[in-house]
C-alpha cells in the first residue's frame, strides 16, 4: 500500500554535487561572521566616539567638572566609592529591598493573576480594582509609603512591590488567556478538569509572556526602591546618590550609577538566561 | 429503539445571538453502527461541526436524544477521541510526550501506554521521530502526530473536524490514505467532517449530506465503493457519480 515516507531529509540529486554545497556552505558562514564582527565594530566605535566626546567637553574645559565630570574623573571615583568604609553596608541595604521587592512583587503578581485567570469569582471580585489601581503611576505612593512604614527597608520594599506586582500580574493574565481555543477543545474532550489543564497547558502556554513580566518586574524593583530612597532614607544606594549630589560630588554620582547599571544588567542577563531554559521551545 | 453504537434522534441546537436566535441544527435524525466510517458533509454553516461538537460532548444540544452505547450522552468521555483542523501539538512536548498526553490525562498504565506509543509513532510514519519537537516537522507530519495522538487512549469512536483541511492537496490525499489504511486495522467508528466531497466519498461507508440554514441533514449517501480502497477508487465511473449526487443534493449544480 501506499507507504509515504516520513523521512523529510534533504538528498541532492547527483547533479548539485558535494563541492557545490560545501562551497555554498562555507561562503555563507564567512558571510555570517563577517557580518557579526561588521556589528561588534560599529557598537564599540560608537561607544569610543561618545567616550571621546565626553572627554574631550569635560577635559577641554568646555563643560565645567561639578556638573559634568569627565570620564577618568569617573573612573577614579569609582575606586574611591567602592573602597570607602561606607560603600558596603549601603550596598547592602540596598540589595535586600530590592531583592525583597522583587519576590514578593513576582510572587503576589502571580499568585493573583492566577486566582483571577482561573476563578470567575476571583475575577469578579477584584479584578476592577486592580484594573483601576494600575492606571495611576505608582510613583505617587512614595511619601506615603515612607510617611507610614519609617525611613528604614520596609518603606523602599512596599514601594518596589507595588511598582513590580502590577507587569507580573497582568503578564500572567494575559498568559493564561492567550490560549488556543482548540487546545482547550482537546483537553476537554480528554475529560481533563480545572487542575489539569493548568498544569498541561495553560501555565506552560503562559511562561513565556510571564517572563517577560519576570524582567520588566526586575527593573521595576529597582526603581521603586531608588526612588523610595530619595524620598526618604538612612541608608542605600539611592540615598548616597542623594547625598553625594547635594555635596556637589558628581563624579561619585557617576560612579554609583554606573555600579548600579552594572548590577542591574547583570541579573537581567541572568534572568534572560533563565528565560532560555525555561521556555527552551521558542529557541527550536 | 434500535442498537446502534450511536442513536440521534431530533437532535436540535440554537445559539442566542446579538441578532436572535440562530437555528444551527434543526431535527437532526441518525444512527450509527460501531466500525462505520461516516463523514458529515456540507457548507459552512450547515451545523456539521456542531453536530460533532455534541457527538463529543462538548457542546450540550437545545433538544432531541442522543444514546452512545447504550447511555445517554451528554459530556466528554475516555472512549471517544477528538482531532481538529489545526494539529495542537503543545510545542514544549516532544512528539512522543504529545502521543503520551491522552494517557498522562486519563492516567492509564505507563509502560502500556509507553509501547504504545511507539507503536502508533511506526503506524502513522513517524518512526525515529519521538524525540522531536513539533516545531521541527511539517505540516502533514504534525497531523500524523495528532493521529497518532488520537488513537493513544485506544477511543472506540473518532470524531475528527476537516482533519487535514488545512493541508496542501497532496499532502491530503496521501493522509487520505493513511487514515483508511489506520481504520481498516484498528476497526474504530469514525465520524469525519469535511467539506470535500470527493474526500468523503474516498473515505466513508455513509455520507450524511448537511444543508445550511439552519443546519439540516438533507440525506444520506451509502457509498458503495469496493474495500480495500486505494487512490484508484477515484477512477471509478461510480465515483464521479457519487460525488454528482452529493453536489445536487447540496444545491451546487448549476
Amino acid at each position: 500500500m501506499n507507504m509515504m515516507q516520513p523521512a523529510e531529509e534533504i538528498v541532492a540529486s547527483p547533479a548539485t554535487q558535494k563541492e557545490t554545497i560545501e562551497r555554498f556552505v562555507e561562503t555563507e558562514r564567512r558571510r555570517q561572521k563577517k557580518k557579526v564582527l561588521v556589528n561588534r565594530l560599529l557598537a564599540a566605535g560608537f561607544g569610543i566616539f561618545v567616550l571621546l566626546v565626553w572627554g574631550f567637553a569635560t577635559e577641554g574645559g568646555f563643560v565645567h567638572r561639578l556638573i559634568i565630570p569627565s570620564p577618568i574623573d569617573t573612573f577614579w571615583a569609582m575606586g574611591r566609592v567602592m573602597s570607602a568604609d561606607y560603600f558596603l553596608p549601603n550596598i547592602w541595604v540596598t540589595l535586600q529591598e530590592i531583592l525583597w521587592g522583587f519576590a514578593i512583587g513576582l510572587a503576589s503578581g502571580v499568585v493573583l493573576g492566577v486566582g483571577v485567570a482561573m476563578f470567575d469569582a476571583v475575577r469578579a471580585t477584584i479584578y476592577p480594582y486592580l484594573v483601576a489601581l494600575q492606571a495611576p503611576p505608582k510613583i505617587v505612593l512614595a511619601p506615603i509609603f515612607v510617611t507610614w512604614f519609617g525611613f528604614d527597608q520596609p518603606s523602599k520594599i512596599a514601594i518596589a512591590v507595588v511598582m513590580s506586582f502590577f507587569p507580573m500580574f497582568l503578564n500572567t493574565l494575559t498568559g493564561l488567556s492567550a490560549v488556543d481555543q482548540n487546545a482547550v477543545k482537546l483537553m476537554r474532550s480528554l475529560t481533563a478538569g480545572r487542575w489539569k489543564t493548568f498544569r498541561y497547558l495553560l501555565l506552560p502556554n503562559a511562561l513565556p509572556i510571564m517572563m517577560a513580566g519576570v524582567k520588566l518586574c526586575w527593573t521595576l524593583a529597582v526603581l521603586g526602591v531608588i526612588v523610595g530612597e530619595f524620598v526618604g532614607a538612612s541608608a542605600g544606594i539611592g540615598y548616597l546618590i542623594y547625598a553625594m549630589n547635594f555635596q556637589l560630588d558628581i563624579a561619585g554620582v557617576f560612579a554609583l550609577i554606573i555600579i548600579l547599571s552594572l548590577f542591574t544588567l547583570v541579573v537581567y542577563q541572568l534572568i534572560e538566561w533563565l528565560e532560555s531554559r525555561i521556555i527552551f521551545w521558542k529557541q527550536l | 429503539m434500535t442498537d446502534s453504537l450511536i442513536d440521534g434522534q431530533h437532535i436540535s441546537k440554537v445559539y442566542a445571538t446579538a441578532t436572535g436566535p440562530l437555528v444551527a441544527l434543526d431535527n437532526v435524525s441518525f444512527n450509527i453502527e460501531e466500525g462505520e466510517f461516516i463523514s458529515l458533509v456540507g457548507p459552512s454553516g450547515c451545523g456539521k461541526s456542531t453536530l460533532l461538537s455534541i457527538l463529543g460532548g462538548l457542546e450540550e444540544k437545545s433538544d432531541g436524544t442522543l444514546v452512545l452505547a447504550g447511555k445517554h450522552h451528554d459530556s466528554p468521555r475516555p472512549d471517544l477521541g477528538m482531532m481538529l483542523q489545526t494539529s495542537v501539538l503543545f510545542p514544549w512536548r516532544t512528539v512522543r510526550e504529545n502521543v503520551r498526553l491522552p494517557g498522562i490525562i486519563l492516567k492509564l498504565d505507563k509502560k502500556e501506554q509507553a509501547e504504545r506509543c511507539d507503536e502508533l509513532l511506526d503506524m502513522v510514519g513517524l518512526n525515529g521521530f519521538g524525540d522531536r519537537y513539533p516545531t521541527e516537522l511539517s505540516g502533514g507530519m504534525r497531523q500524523r502526530v495528532a493521529l497518532a495522538r488520537l488513537l493513544a487512549h485506544n477511543p472506540r469512536v473518532l470524531l475528527m473536524d476537516e482533519p487535514f483541511g488545512a493541508l496542501d492537496e497532496f499532502t491530503r490525499e496521501t493522509m487520505n490514505v493513511e487514515l483508511l489504511r489506520i481504520w481498516e486495522k484498528t476497526g474504530k467508528t469514525v465520524i469525519f467532517v469535511t467539506h470535500n466531497i470527493g474526500e468523503a466519498v474516498f473515505l466513508s461507508d455513509r455520507i450524511f449530506v448537511m444543508t445550511p440554514r439552519p443546519g439540516r441533514l438533507e440525506g444520506i449517501v451509502e457509498v458503495d465503493l469496493p474495500r480495500p480502497r486505494t487512490m484508484e477508487a477515484m477512477r471509478d465511473p461510480r465515483f464521479s457519480e457519487l460525488v454528482f449526487t452529493i453536489r445536487r443534493m447540496l444545491g451546487v449544480d448549476h
